[in-house]
């Protein structure tokens, strides 16, 4: 395998993990979101198991092993509540924005392309989570925080976090 | 004798450097023209033009409708650290204004602001999308920590306009 086919077949393993994780993720969200929010949490999750198989195509094509999901992951915060869990979905697309700009670091421009797609759909997800936008997705990114103390009790309203009553990313699939 | 040999070097290397220097833009001009500028230059000059330009639309919806400010400010901010970085990444040589600066970039005005709240929000959302396309249109052409920013600045500008539409909805 060529270097770049090396660099190719590493970005996309890291993507993978992040898509693995984020598969894991919204499955502890969406349980404690409701509603509209719920909704977008099980629709997200949906299409991540989309991006996990389709990276893990590109990587068996390429010759390479697919990274395996684990059992379990380790959350950056406590999730027990709505307003965690909304902070914790948006953790997880700004990690998958950092991974697929990896791929852009690529020299090649389908991979190139494919990345920024990926970029570009993850920030739409973190910033309809959040309620806000960042100025460098993937570039700089945020330190996850759990939303303070209101993640005491599930379904509660989160006073503090500008999360949309109906976040509806527009991503396609 | 070594060490003598050697200062006698550099007093020459330095006699021969002097004039060069003395002749100053004739004595560089003799050297031909200047190198073109790399790919990557136009690359982050056509950038930063997109985002001069989204930064004069915010402006003139400012000005016109300033109680939109609470939604455009956080967003015009971002605007400004994409151009600042984009800067960053080119040495201007004198001589060649930054887009920013050139008075041109105030000339090409956009098109007049709706009075409509909703409709100048939809009038940026639209300018963001097309900024967010324009961004992308280099990424084959740029070395790869450039086309990194620009697919960041991209899916920032895609943000945008997910919250200009939003705001717009609720105006």
């Amino acid at each position: 395998m060529t270097t770049g086919g090396q660099a190719a077949v590493a970005a996309l393993q890291h993507a993978l993990a992040a898509e693995n994780s984020a598969v894991y993720g919204y499955g502890v969200a969406g349980a404690h979101l409701t509603g509209a929010r719920r909704a977008t949490a099980v629709r997200n999750w949906v299409a991540h198991e989309n991006a996990r198989d389709t990276l893990a195509a590109m990587l068996a094509a390429r010759g390479a092993r697919p990274v395996a999901a684990a059992v379990a992951y380790e959350l950056p915060f406590a999730v027990h509540g709505a307003a965690a869990a909304v902070a914790l979905a948006a953790v997880l697309e700004d990690r998958l924005s950092a991974a697929y700009l990896g791929l852009v670091g690529l020299t090649g421009p389908a991979l190139r392309e494919f990345g920024a797609q990926g970029v570009r759909t993850a920030a739409l997800r973190a910033a309809a989570w959040r309620g806000s936008t960042l100025a460098f997705p993937g570039l700089t990114v945020p330190a996850p925080r759990a939303p303070g103390p209101a993640s005491q009790g599930s379904g509660s309203p989160a006073p503090s976090s500008p999360a949309p009553g109906s976040p509806t990313p527009s991503h396609p699939g | 004798m070594a060490r003598e040999a050697t200062r006698r070097r550099v007093l020459t290397a330095t006699a021969v450097t002097l004039p060069l220097l003395a002749a100053g833009c004739k004595g560089i001009a003799a050297l031909g023209p200047p190198p073109k500028a790399a790919p990557d230059v136009a690359v982050a000059r056509d950038a930063m033009a997109v985002e001069t330009q989204l930064i004069a639309a915010y402006d003139a919806v400012l000005a016109a409708l300033p109680a939109l400010a609470g939604t455009l400010h956080p967003l015009l901010a971002q605007h400004h650290d994409h151009l600042a970085q984009l800067r960053a990444r080119l040495i201007i040589p004198a001589g060649h204004p930054l887009p920013a600066a050139s008075p041109g970039a105030k000339a090409r005005r956009g098109p007049p602001v709706p009075t409509a709240p909703a409709a100048a929000l939809g009038q940026l959302r639209a300018a963001e999308d097309t900024a967010a396309r324009a961004l992308l249109a280099h990424l084959t052409a740029a070395p790869p920590s450039l086309a990194q920013l620009l697919a960041s600045i991209s899916a920032s500008e895609a943000t945008h306009a997910l919250i200009l539409g939003t705001a717009a909805r609720h105006t």
